[in-house]
């Protein structure tokens, strides 16, 4: 365990806090300001509808709110009047049929899955134990290929 | 801006540790600025709300675009303290008496950039934010105790590559 507060500790962190502080800005880019002047300028001249709706025209977020908020009490409306409609249900049942090929293919999925189950009960554990052992030096050589590029590609990060 | 321009481009850079994403974070900051720019150009807290958000968009930079690959990446940082960080300064012995404040601060700045993001991320909002341990655990999403250990290494890899430009920098002569 690390002890923290020692007196070094205390005289080191007191040293690096009074160094750091210090420390000057460091002088930005004199493209900094030209860039942001540049894409300030190039909002400006968008055309309010190609802007964030926080920058429309104050009418014209009002209408847009308006609207907005009227067709969702309109959506929910209209869903609240289809379940009190008469042929909700038929309609509920012939939405049913049209969906009959899903429970079909559910079926066909969970029989596919007996017939693996069987086959790797019949193939035995040293058999899967490989498998397992293949999967996992695979995954290990991926892992150490992908560490390999990605400490080439950001070599110059650090 | 050109009154804040270097103090935000300094924070991302210090925390970040690269100049192009430092200057595209500078640039978002001012972006985010100019948003605000009716409350902020009269305001006296300008500059502190300018460093907060530099301090926010380079800690969520550094997690969106690094938590990807640096369980690779630490896998090689000399993140143990007695291990040799990638940085190459003379022998303090070799140029103490010629060195003036600048060119200290200038190896200060260099050495903190080449710390591991671990420890130099900590460090720089500790010394630098003012945050606290327990604030800096709380927006890093890390264990206290890693805080304290990962800063407590960060100033003894600074001590082990600055040497006497600490104190020389503390006792200008």
């Amino acid at each position: 365990m690390i002890d923290m507060y020692s007196e070094h500790d205390k005289q080191l962190e007191q040293q690096v806090d009074r160094a750091l502080k210090a420390l000057p800005d460091l002088a930005a880019p004199s493209t900094l300001a030209p860039r942001v002047m540049a894409i300030l300028a190039a909002r400006r001249e968008l055309p309010w509808y190609r802007r964030s709706w926080e920058f429309w025209p104050p009418a014209v977020k009002a209408l847009s709110l308006a609207i907005m908020i009227g067709g969702f009490g309109a959506l929910c409306f209209a869903a609240w009047q289809l379940t009190q409609a008469a042929g909700y249900t038929v309609a509920l049942e012939e939405l049913g049929q049209r969906f009959a090929w899903l429970v079909t293919a559910w079926k066909t999925v969970l029989v596919l899955a007996s017939a693996i189950a069987v086959v790797v009960k019949q193939l035995g554990t040293p058999f899967i134990a490989a498998c397992c052992l293949a999967l996992g030096v695979g995954y290990a050589i991926c892992v150490g290929l992908g560490t390999i590029c990605v400490r080439l590609a950001m070599a110059r990060t650090y | 801006m050109r009154n804040y321009q270097n103090m935000v481009f300094s924070t991302a850079l210090r925390l970040t540790a690269n100049q192009a994403e430092a200057e595209d974070i500078s640039q978002e900051v001012f972006l985010k600025a100019y948003e605000r720019f009716g409350e902020l150009k009269e305001s006296p807290t300008a500059g502190g709300w300018l460093k907060t958000v530099a301090t926010n968009l380079s800690l969520n930079h550094l997690s969106r675009y690094r938590s990807r690959w640096n369980f690779f990446s630490e896998m090689f940082s000399p993140s143990d303290p007695e291990g040799e960080l990638p940085f190459e300064v003379a022998a303090p012995d070799d140029f103490t008496a010629h060195l003036d404040r600048a060119d200290s601060q200038a190896l200060v700045e260099a050495a903190l950039q080449k710390l591991p993001p671990a420890q130099r991320v900590p460090l720089v909002l500790y010394h630098l934010e003012g945050l606290s341990y327990e604030e800096i655990a709380a927006k890093l999403r890390v264990s206290l105790g890693k805080v304290k250990t990962d800063i407590f290494r960060a100033r003894e890899a600074l001590r082990r590559k600055l040497g006497a430009r600490l104190s020389e920098m503390l006792n200008p002569a």
